[in-house]
């Protein structure tokens, strides 16, 4: 970083201060006004800026995350406690029965018509539009082994899994989506039914068999039928099998 | 310097000497700082590229834990952040402020190159603590706890100079622009340090809003730091080879304000939809989208100020570059509010998008203005001029094209992985395809960063060079093109304004 000791260009102070020479004035900036048109530019950013603040600040609270909650809209969802909330029940169970359908559709396929030999139908299934108990047993454990259905035979290694998992309300909804569709009539099954039967069989763990159901397939499932499109209309299997 | 009358010859000896003894006082820690930077920027450039080629293939140089991509990354931005960016920083913060001030360095220089050391060895200290697994997993914090408390102690060192004297200077124009922002620089950055490390280290169970903190510094650091040191040298480095006055006094007032009052809201954004209390993620996007004005105010008058001698950009090493940092920050400024707006940035959020930003403002914009200071304000402290015009030219166009590239394909990345992503018909995807057609984007990163490496080996080499005093003996400047003395950028005469 240091110069040598003696090297005649350095001592040149010309050529030292060269660059600070040649450096050109400092001069005011210029003080006229700035161009008009880039105010209107920034407003235009200010409104678009606006508009992220406006309706996205959840009212300024610490409490709220959602940023809608100041528009207070109206929760449109089934169920969600605005307009769906007004829904007829078996409409609103129809409605998210089609959306849990999308579990089964795989191999009951869309419309319910199932694969020969393989996955029995839900359209004109006796065990479907029958009593309730022995479908909300399938569909809460699962059924295995060889089946004869409407007169056909049916088998898959796995048979049909547990759903379970799915909440009370899915399973009702669905059971009352499949027993009303693709020309089956039966009535409306309930939160409550599906609770009850999953309650008497807390404590299974494997999937049913054809036989182990046989003694529930006349059979419905505790519990109050609600009033309604689904409830009027009362298929024959109703009443052929009496009420508990 | 603010002579009114050039004609007086004493005079014009005098504040020739006057300069000249401002640049000799600040010699020491200036070149301390630019060359320890530009070693630095060499690491994080070599980091940079291993970690993209990291990107697409893991196996790469076998499986040695500090060579995986999860370590290498965060060490390359530290590298480019702590390393080369605040030590060029201040660097030409220190120079610009002695200059503008009109004040000679009197005190507290050797207690400058004190720090400097510690600075250098903590960040050494940092990223080798990184890359052995020491890794805070905070962003761009990444450096264990125990370094903050020094980093901030060597910056308030450099820091307290430089506002006392801006506290005491002169100031024969008015407003002087380039001087406030450095000012704010010495300002906010302490505050935004402390305050992020304070809440992240010591604040127990912080929860989510740790991460919105996190989120708030980096952008506080690009937008109340870098922003203003480079803005503030191109005010005054763009002035200065044309020979013309700033456009307008209105609208670098303007500019400087708005930047002051609206960079440390912005952050949060990043985090849009998730639990965050709502409030703050809409200030940080409204604000990401507000920051477009002070942008478009700055690039509107650096515009203005460089029209009718945009042949000297050809021609001035030191506004070549500024001039397309300058091209570089409205660029950042539109990336920024294209991630922060609420309508474009669920998109972009948790994309590649978000490295293109970062490296667009502290490389594409900030680097690049550093550049251009380093190749003014060498020369007269080494008191030799820059050796050769080829490897400036080197430095220049593998710099451009390789920040190019990262910055284009990084977004355009980004685009495509959040576009995938977001899009309701391609809801069957897996998650490992999307990552996977990043892959092009990423192998594109690495060739850029190898053109970035190469670039500065130049740049380092050169400056080395220059600091041993090896440079041209020559009261000539190194300019890039061969021209007539009317459009020489260095000569005085027939420029006085």
């Amino acid at each position: 970083m240091s110069a040598p000791s003696y090297n005649p260009d350095t001592t040149d102070i010309d050529r030292i201060h060269s660059a600070v020479k040649r450096e050109k004035d400092d001069v005011a900036a210029g003080q006229g006004p700035a161009p008009m048109w880039i105010m209107f530019i920034g407003m235009v950013v200010a409104i678009v800026a606006g508009g992220q603040l406006g309706p996205m600040a959840g009212g300024f609270s610490f409490e709220t995350s959602n940023p809608f909650a100041l528009a207070k809209a109206i929760d449109t969802r089934p169920g969600g406690g605005g307009e769906g909330a007004a829904m007829d029940p078996f409409q609103l169970a129809m409605k998210k029965g089609a959306s849990a359908y999308g579990v089964c559709m795989g191999c009951h396929q869309a419309a319910g018509t199932g694969v020969p030999g393989t996955f029995p139908p839900l359209a004109g299934s006796d065990w479907v539009h029958g009593g309730t108990e022995r479908i909300i047993r399938v569909v809460l454990n699962g059924l295995a082994g060889p089946l004869t259905i409407n007169g056909a035979p049916f088998s898959n290694p796995a048979g049909m899994p547990a759903q379970g998992a799915l909440s009370n309300k899915d399973i009702a909804a669905v059971i009352t989506y499949i027993r009303n569709s693709w020309g089956n009539e039966g009535t409306m099954v309930t939160e409550e039914m599906v609770a009850a039967i999953r309650k008497k069989e807390a404590a299974r763990t494997t999937q049913w068999t054809m036989a182990e159901l046989e003694p529930f397939a006349k059979q419905n499932a505790p519990g109050e039928i609600p009033a309604g499109p689904g409830a009027t209309a009362a298929p024959a299997a109703e009443a052929a099998a009496p009420t508990k | 310097m603010q002579n009114p009358s050039p004609n007086v010859e004493p005079d014009l000896q005098a504040d020739t000497l006057r300069r000249a003894a401002i640049d000799r006082s600040v010699k020491g820690p200036v070149l301390f700082l630019l060359t320890n930077g530009a070693f630095w920027l060499m690491a994080s450039t070599v980091l940079g590229l291993l970690a993209a080629i990291k990107s697409f293939a893991p196996d790469f140089l076998g499986h040695a834990s500090f060579l995986t991509y999860g370590r290498l990354q965060p060490a390359h931005i530290n590298a480019l952040v702590y390393g080369w960016g605040f030590q060029a920083a201040l660097g030409v913060m220190l120079w610009l402020m002695a200059r503008r001030s009109g004040q000679e360095l009197r005190t507290g220089k050797s207690l400058m190159m004190v720090a400097a050391f510690f600075w250098n060895i903590t960040v050494t200290i940092g990223i080798g603590c990184i890359l052995f697994g020491g890794n805070t997993s905070l962003e761009w914090l990444e450096m264990p706890a125990f370094t903050w408390p020094v980093l901030l102690f060597c910056f308030m060192v450099f820091a307290w100079p430089m506002v006392s004297m801006f506290a005491r200077s002169h100031r024969p124009e008015g407003f002087m622009i380039s001087s406030w922002y450095l000012f704010g620089a010495c300002l906010w950055f302490p505050w935004l340090f402390s305050t992020a490390n304070i809440c992240l280290h010591w604040l127990p169970s912080l929860g989510v809003i740790g991460a919105g903190i996190n989120a708030w510094y980096v952008h506080g650091v690009i937008l109340l730091f870098f922003v203003p040191v480079g803005v503030g040298a191109a005010y005054y480095f763009i002035p200065k080879i044309t020979g013309q006055p700033i456009a307008s006094a209105q609208l670098a007032k303007t500019g400087f304000w708005l930047l002051a009052i609206l960079g440390g809201w912005t952050g949060m954004q990043r985090f849009m939809g998730g639990p965050l209390p709502a409030w703050m993620v809409a200030i940080g996007a409204m604000t990401g989208v507000l920051l477009l004005i002070p942008v478009l105010v700055v690039g509107l008058n650096h515009h203005l100020t460089t029209l009718g001698k945009h042949n000297l950009v050809a021609v001035s090493p030191t506004l070549r570059f500024v001039f397309v940092g300058s091209i570089f920050y409205p660029i950042a400024g539109i990336i920024l509010a294209l991630i922060s707006s609420f309508w474009t940035g669920f998109t972009f959020q948790f994309t590649h998008a978000w490295y293109g930003y970062q490296i667009i403002a502290v490389y594409g914009f900030f680097s690049m203005v550093a550049f251009g200071a380093i190749y003014y304000i060498v020369p007269r402290l080494s008191g030799c001029e820059w050796l050769s015009v080829r490897l400036i030219r080197n430095h220049f166009w593998f710099s451009v094209y390789g920040i190019g590239i990262v910055v284009v394909t990084s977004v355009v990345a980004g685009l495509q992985q959040g576009g995938d992503l977001t899009a309701p018909e391609r809801w069957d995807q897996s998650w490992i395809s999307v990552v996977l057609n990043a892959r092009p984007y990423l192998i594109a990163r690495a060739v850029a960063w190898a053109m970035i490496t190469w670039s500065n080996v130049w740049f380092l080499l050169h400056l080395m060079l220059m600091v041993a005093g090896l440079g041209r003996r020559s009261s000539a400047p190194t300019l890039l093109e061969r021209h007539d003395d009317h459009s020489d950028p260095h000569l005085t005469h027939g420029a006085k304004a």
